[in-house]
């Protein structure tokens, strides 16, 4: 019975053509993997859900590819020569979906709302830290202060985070950290019904005319709705769009994409996240990889395009660095500078002293055996990566004799092992719009997730600088640096895959986008259906 | 009734009471939780334990929240940000509906095949059984995922998700209830059989009764009483399998809010759907006792 129910699936599916979508033109339904934790711009915190948030609300500047900046509700800026003062002129012609007014002393109470306690703490601690104050200085002119120079500021003016909010409705939301359709934003739609577990419907703003600058249309959304569905399985989001009940999908696992690519009714697009790179970070804490030789060896003991060809069929891009290929900070040198000796891996664990091997094939030395943990947690471990890790433990067994022990806990037990120090090797990507950040969280020595517990003061240095520093091509410069030290002399990461993001839509869906700053789908204002 | 009235707060009681302290002994710290992902800084640990009151004693903490629970405040959630009480307000319709559904399909499912298939031929009551075995032992994710393929993907009779009417309520509804349907059957089955075998039967038959108002009217009260002994098992398949055919579905539900809660070790979520569970198990077994009574006249006396 269990072998006649997929051949008799095969024999349905054959006999059914998918039907086109409901050609309204106007109304478009998308199925999304994860549901929002919350709808507050300013309280953030998934990038599988950034999607949503330029919906409703716009921020103050916009991210380009290149990692410069474009003008959104602020039409223009200026910083002071010593990094401390920002100044934003506000377009004039922006009003709230409540007929607010959108002005200087909105930017400011947008700022200032971080300030109340237990508001957004993280927030306030970490993208808000060198924030002073922000004062009107006219009714479309506001000026922000910082205590010390903060490269990443115009990155967070950029982010969900700058999304603004009618300072009305701070006071008026019944439930101010969840959001919903009472906190009100300036954005293309405005959300008129959120399901939770079902579904999120939102309508055109037809007073809208603020789009970013480089959008690629002027005035009000070419949506009339849209509605996003809930569906946490891929296959069956996939199901859905085949058989046209939806038009959009996001989150297409390798192993539908041929599938869609093989319709000629649907399109799929792919694109990288910006951030930093799935890599497995080495603990340096203690044996084994406290010794920099067993670090590098691990690395060249596996073949890296081949357990990606045999895990993603072909659909990976592989990483080199720890900041990912989409970021601007990216350094290129260190493409095919190291990796995939599994000679010198050997070698490499020989001059180490783990020459010995026992009975299983496996490495020893003073009579313990090579073994590593990598502890992940489960809510976190997505695009197949405990395949992936199934497949590195096979590499590193058999060109090496490592002992990989992949352990994947409830999140409670992975933050103990994590604290407890019971791991040797952790993976880890971020989706940060600015690798900088995330490498400030990752290296230091101080740094709130650096479970490498690595500690260079040089290193420390160069990120501090980069922080400080206004020039792009500095920062460049010394984040190349970091990429190199990190990746290079200290080889206290493996680099393995650059994240990336699928939408998949039917062909007459038009306008569909990633957003620069994260490489994740962007909002639907440029959306439209073709019919 | 006041006995039964003290049991049943008993084991509301004992049910907060092991939630709290299973989820107080899981490995792992409520700051960590309230961390998450985000950044982490000595500063924002000690703001986050200031703001729940994470730094009181532990049974401060636990006998705060039974005083909380007297009063109907579930408390908040770590992971979403608001209180308890209404993010499951809105999750209990569609649950109720969907197990109610599935319920009501299992059962007349169970009931049709047993009526038809007692005292049958060899191949009818094979043919049954097998359906049944079939139903019960493959996974519900397989059912769901093929009853999708087939009757919302390919034949597009169904959609997909969705609390969308009542057409889409049909397949999760099967999903779940199928596998009831399965074990019911059995048992009502079997149940019906030994019935027709009783002297009773016998009896009847001689009375002249026809062989169907035999089935309908005498054997299926006595086959009732293993049936209805399983009820418990049932609300224990339907609430568990919910979680599963929610999420497969995309319907709102208990069940996909329960498994971010459980997952994200979000305390107050979790223990509130495992209070509720609990309630819904009480009310249910009160209520079958009194159904005893009213199937078998002999537990009145």
């Amino acid at each position: 019975m269990r072998r006649l129910i997929p051949m008799l699936l095969l024999a349905l599916a054959a006999c059914g053509a998918p039907p086109a979508p409901s050609a309204q033109g106007t109304a478009l339904t998308w199925a999304i993997e994860t549901q929002p934790i919350t709808l507050n711009p300013q309280q953030w915190s998934q990038n599988k859900a950034r999607l949503l948030v330029f919906n409703q609300f716009d921020a103050l500047l916009s991210k380009t590819e290149d990692g410069s900046f474009r003008p959104w509700l602020a039409k223009a800026w200026t910083v002071s020569d010593d990094g401390l003062t920002y100044t934003l002129d506000l377009r004039d012609d922006v009003t709230f979906h409540d007929g607010e007014k959108f002005d200087a002393a909105a930017v400011k109470a947008n700022l200032d709302q971080f300030r109340v306690p237990g508001y957004n703490p993280a927030v306030a601690a970490i993208q808000l830290r060198a924030f002073d104050e922000a004062e009107v200085v006219s009714p479309y002119r506001v000026r922000i202060t910082l205590k010390e120079p903060d490269a990443l500021f115009l990155d967070f003016l950029a982010s969900p985070y700058a999304g603004q909010v009618s300072p009305k409705s701070f006071k008026s939301a019944e439930d101010l950290k969840f959001g919903g359709p009472d906190l009100v934003g300036t954005g293309p739609f405005i959300l008129d019904r959120y399901v939770q577990g079902q579904e999120i419907h939102y309508r055109r703003n037809p007073a809208y005319a603020w789009p970013p600058a480089g959008a690629e249309h002027q005035g009000p959304a070419h949506l009339a709705e849209i509605t996003y569905r809930f569906l946490p399985e891929a296959a069956v989001r996939v199901g859905a769009l085949t058989s046209g009940q939806v038009q959009v999908i996001e989150g297409v696992p390798a192993t539908e994409a041929a599938l869609i690519e093989s319709d000629p009714e649907l399109r799929l697009r792919t694109a990288l996240n910006s951030g930093t790179a799935y890599a497995y970070y080495f603990n340096t804490s203690h044996p084994p990889f406290d010794d920099r030789r067993v670090r590098e060896a691990f690395r060249e003991a596996v073949d890296v395009e081949a357990v990606l060809r045999s895990v993603y069929r072909g659909t990976a891009t592989r990483a080199w660095s720890i900041v990912g290929e989409a970021s601007p900070f990216y350094d290129t040198t260190l493409k095919n500078a190291y990796g995939g000796d599994v000679a010198k891996a050997n070698a490499l664990l020989d001059a180490a002293g783990w020459k010995e091997r026992d009975a299983e094939g496996f490495r020893v030395k003073d009579g313990r055996r090579l073994t590593v943990r990598e502890v992940a947690s489960a809510p976190f471990v997505r695009d197949r990566r405990d395949v992936l890790a199934q497949a590195i433990q096979a590499q590193v067994k058999q060109n090496a004799g490592i002992d990989l022990q992949v352990r994947i806990l409830d999140q409670g037990s992975a933050q103990k092992a994590w604290d407890d120090g019971a791991y040797e090797l952790f993976g880890n990507s971020r989706g940060d719009s600015d690798a900088g950040a995330a490498l400030n969280l990752i290296l230091p020595e101080q740094g709130a997730i650096n479970r490498t517990h690595f500690a260079d003061p040089q290193v420390d240095e160069w990120l501090a600088a980069a922080s400080a520093a206004s020039d792009p091509a500095e920062r460049e410069e010394l984040y190349a640096k970091v990429q190199r030290a990190a990746v290079l002399e200290h080889a206290i990461v493996f680099p393995i895959y650059v994240p990336a993001d699928q939408i998949a839509a039917h062909k007459s869906v038009r306008g569909l986008r990633f957003d620069p700053a994260s490489g994740t789908p962007a909002s639907a204002y440029d959306v439209r259906i073709d019919t | 009734m006041i006995k039964r009235l003290v049991t049943g707060l008993a084991v509301l009681w004992a049910a907060a009471t092991a939630s709290y302290v299973a989820l107080l002994l899981a490995p792992g710290d409520t700051v960590d939780i309230l961390v998450g992902d985000g950044p982490d800084t000595p500063e924002i640990r000690a703001r986050i334990v200031a703001e729940w009151g994470l730094d009181r004693p532990e049974i401060v903490q636990y006998l705060s929240y039974l005083w909380r629970l007297l009063h109907g405040d579930l408390g908040r959630s770590y992971q979403l940000q608001r209180g308890v009480g209404e993010i499951l307000a809105g999750q209990v319709g569609p649950t109720a509906q969907l197990t109610l559904a599935a319920a009501g399909t299992g059962v007349t499912l169970a009931a049709v095949i047993a009526l038809v298939t007692a005292g049958r031929g060899r191949w009818a009551r094979g043919a049954a059984s097998a359906a049944e075995l079939v139903s019960v032992s493959v996974p519900p994710f397989l059912i769901g995922i093929v009853l999708l393929s087939v009757f919302s993907f390919t034949l597009g009779w169904f959609p997909v998700s969705g609390a969308q009417g009542p057409r889409a309520l049909v397949l999760p509804a099967l999903a779940l209830g199928l596998p009831v349907a399965g074990v019911l059957g059995q048992v009502l089955r079997g149940g019906l059989e030994r019935a027709l075998e009783q002297p009773f039967a016998v009896t009847a038959r001689a009375r002249g009764l026809t062989e169907r108002a035999l089935v309908g009217r005498h054997a299926l009260r006595h086959a009732l009483i293993p049936a209805v002994t399983l009820a418990g098992w049932f609300t224990g398949t339907l609430l568990g399998g919910a979680v599963i055919t929610e999420v497969l579905f995309g319907r709102p539900g208990l069940g996909q809010v329960a498994m971010q809660a459980v997952t994200g070790r979000d305390m107050p979520v979790v223990m509130a759907v495992v209070l509720l569970a609990a309630v819904v198990y009480v009310t249910l077994s009160t209520l079958l006792d009194l159904a005893y009574r009213v199937i078998d006249p002999r537990i009145r006396g």
